[in-house]
């Protein structure tokens, strides 16, 4: 086996395999949680639910990220939601404004939409790999995250790790050959794929329960959440 | 001890609700951070989300493909005699319910519900500290925690009326309000029911206070027993149903408050038309509709600050009516601690932890968060809303002798009422 056939399978069978598990998986996942049933909530409300909830997504995505020092548990742990920022911040920024991933996207989608320039894009990459090593060696460290930490957490840094490193020395040329660098990269992303809706990385989905729970909750007692 | 009783119940609990927390969990501890036990202690088991630990292994290991591979490889445990005893200690001596963990908590969890959860998990395993089981079945068996039965508490209000010159009526059918009393106050601050007596006389308030729903405190909820907390409660409602009062007002009780007015409904029948209500929510209203007046400035003794309880202002929502009353009267003193309102930092011996004496030191050790933020307030006088709050600042003050004065805030509002 050649570079050039290991590319081409993890750009095609192999990506179109994840990509399947993936979607299914998150869907499993859903459905599953979704069946365990709800249970109406009878308390009569002194404010509003749906206002709660709203409050709680927009300080959630809007305010508290970028003002993060505000917070008055900020000052004990500011590592954490610098990188955590930081990490996020470069992680969408290069999946969803990423010159190359958007031609992805638009091979997807069908439509395509426009990009950051790519040295922002780029700077943001770097900040987000930084980001990583910063968490990686804070959960060494930080009693409460040892404590926490099983295989799967390790694992979960280690899978988000390779893709973001592979393609940002693809971009920058570094140290392998193009297509081995590109192979490696698309067989690490396969693999993040598979990986995503088996373990906690599947928060993405989860948070907006998660907030939207914890806005109803607040709102109804008249709290701001 | 049943320890399977404890993973079942975990699985009873686990619907929709909760597994999307559990599932949204990322696993950053920065949970821990917002907890005063771990805060005061450093000790990671402290952490929130590791108060709810077994919970999610319950969920993993019978709902989860990851869970049950997980402990196929034995990278998890499956749930032990041992960890039931250990987290018991965990979540009952060092958790009060307060929930400013989910205040912190990126994805917004519930902890503080959740860690309510595992409680009733090790409740019904039978795991439940002693100290704490025994003031459970003290109640249970007495109708009070602390000893209040129908004698005691006839003599103590017998006792209060004559004392402060009040009127307390008793067993009034028709009245429209059932104010019912906890018994710390009933026993430790007796001042405050001659307190709110005067300012319901005052305001032209009907109520009545009722023997056989004559205790507020719910131990059945501290404990997390489903069964006993429904039982403790239904003595009050069905007091109020018997007297067809309109109104429940919970005096200065948190845990009670919360039980009674944000969990009954979805526990129990409650009696329809009946409004659970708190005394400071009356007092706002009060002052708010000029019902009662109150002397601006009348209080005048230093800088004075109000610390907000987990479950009458984070989780109760009463946050602004103890403001507009001290704006009232400590116009110019009025200190706010940082963080304060929905962010206070708990203080520390709710959720029945002040009950279990094994739990002293760690009590303590949290209630040195709010004796630093009191000096940066600059306050001599801490006023609020909660017995339980007051029962613990009273016994710190006097434990680590501090030049502080702890005031409820009825006492304060009855002090200052206008002729
Ligand atoms: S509810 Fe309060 S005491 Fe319990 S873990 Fe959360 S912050 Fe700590
Ligand atoms: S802060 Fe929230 S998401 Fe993070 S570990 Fe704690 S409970 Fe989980």
């Amino acid at each position: 086996m050649n570079w050039e056939s290991i590319l081409s399978f993890a750009r095609g069978p192999f990506f179109q395999a994840a990509l399947l598990i993936f979607v299914a998986g998150m869907l499993y996942r859903l459905a599953r949680i979704l069946t365990l049933g709800w249970k109406p909530d009878r308390v009569a409300a002194r404010g509003s639910r749906f206002g709660g909830a709203v409050k709680s997504f927009l300080k959630g995505i809007l305010i508290w990220p970028f003002i993060p020092w505000v917070k008055n548990t900020y000052s004990r742990n500011p590592i954490i939601y610098w990188a955590g920022g930081l990490f996020h911040l470069g992680l969408f920024v290069t999946i969803f404004l990423g010159a190359a991933h958007e031609l992805v996207w638009k091979s997807l989608l069908g439509f395509g939409w426009p990009t950051l320039p790519t040295p922002i894009v780029d700077w943001l990459a770097a900040g987000a790999i930084a980001a990583m090593i910063a968490l990686f060696v804070n959960r060494l460290v930080n009693p409460v995250l040892k404590l926490i930490s099983g295989p799967a957490e390790w694992a979960n840094l280690l899978l988000v790790f390779l893709p973001m490193t592979t393609g940002y020395m693809l971009t920058h040329h570094l140290w392998l050959a193009y297509e081995e660098m590109f192979s490696l990269h698309m067989l690490s992303v396969d693999v993040l794929l598979i990986w995503i809706p088996l373990s906690r990385i599947s928060h993405f989905m989860f948070y907006f329960f998660s907030k939207a729970i914890h806005g109803a909750d607040f709102g109804k007692r008249g709290v701001t959440p | 001890m049943q320890t399977q009783t404890a993973i079942n119940t975990f699985i009873e609990e686990t619907g929709s609700w909760v597994a999307s927390q559990l599932e949204a969990c990322t696993r950053c501890g920065m949970c821990a951070e917002a907890c005063h036990f771990y805060q005061a202690t450093g000790d990671p088991e402290f952490a929130p989300v590791w108060k709810i630990e077994l919970l999610k292994r319950a969920y993993e290991q019978r709902f989860t493909l990851t869970g049950k591979l997980k402990l196929a490889l034995g990278v998890d445990k499956p749930i032990h005699d041992e960890d039931v005893l250990h987290w018991s200690k965990i979540i009952y001596e060092a958790c009060t319910l307060c929930n400013k963990c989910s205040m912190v908590c990126p994805m917004g969890i519930s902890l503080g519900p959740l860690i309510h959860d595992v409680r009733t998990g090790i409740s019904k395993a039978g795991a439940v500290p002693a100290d704490l089981m025994a003031a459970v079945n003290k109640q249970m068996e007495e109708g009070s925690p602390l000893g209040v039965t129908d004698d005691v508490y006839n003599d103590r209000m017998e006792w209060v009326a004559d004392e402060w010159e009040v009127e307390l009526p008793m067993d009034q059918r028709g009245a429209d309000t059932l104010v019912v009393f906890s018994s710390i106050e009933i026993m430790k601050f007796p001042e405050n029911i001659a307190a709110i007596a005067k300012i319901l006389h005052k305001a032209g308030e009907k109520w009545t206070l009722s023997r056989k729903g004559r205790e507020v405190v719910n131990f059945g909820f501290y404990e997390g027993s489903p069964e006993r907390t429904k039982i403790i409660m239904g003595r009050v409602f069905d007091a109020a149903k018997e007297l067809g009062v309109k109104k429940i007002v919970v005096t200065e009780c948190g845990h009670a408050y919360d039980a009674l007015r944000w969990t009954a409904a979805n526990m129990m029948d409650v009696p329809a038309g009946i409004e659970v209500t708190h005394i400071v929510a009356l007092l706002g209203e009060y002052v708010k509709t000029g019902r009662i007046k109150l002397k601006q400035g009348a209080y005048n003794d230093g800088a004075i600050t109000f610390h907000d309880a987990c479950k009458i202002q984070r989780r109760g929502g009463h946050i602004q009516e103890p403001r507009d009353i001290l704006h009232i009267l400590a116009p110019d003193s009025f200190k706010e601690m940082t963080p304060n309102r929905e962010e206070s930092i708990c203080c520390g011996g709710g959720g029945g932890v002040i009950a279990i004496k094994e739990a002293d030191p760690i009590r303590y050790a949290a209630f040195e968060l709010k004796i630093d933020q009191i000096k940066k307030a600059g306050a001599k006088t801490v006023a609020m809303s909660c017995s339980n709050c007051r029962l613990q600042f009273v016994d710190c003050v006097q434990h680590f002798n501090l030049d502080v004065k702890v005031a409820g805030l009825s006492q304060m509002v009855a002090d200052a009422l206008e002729e």
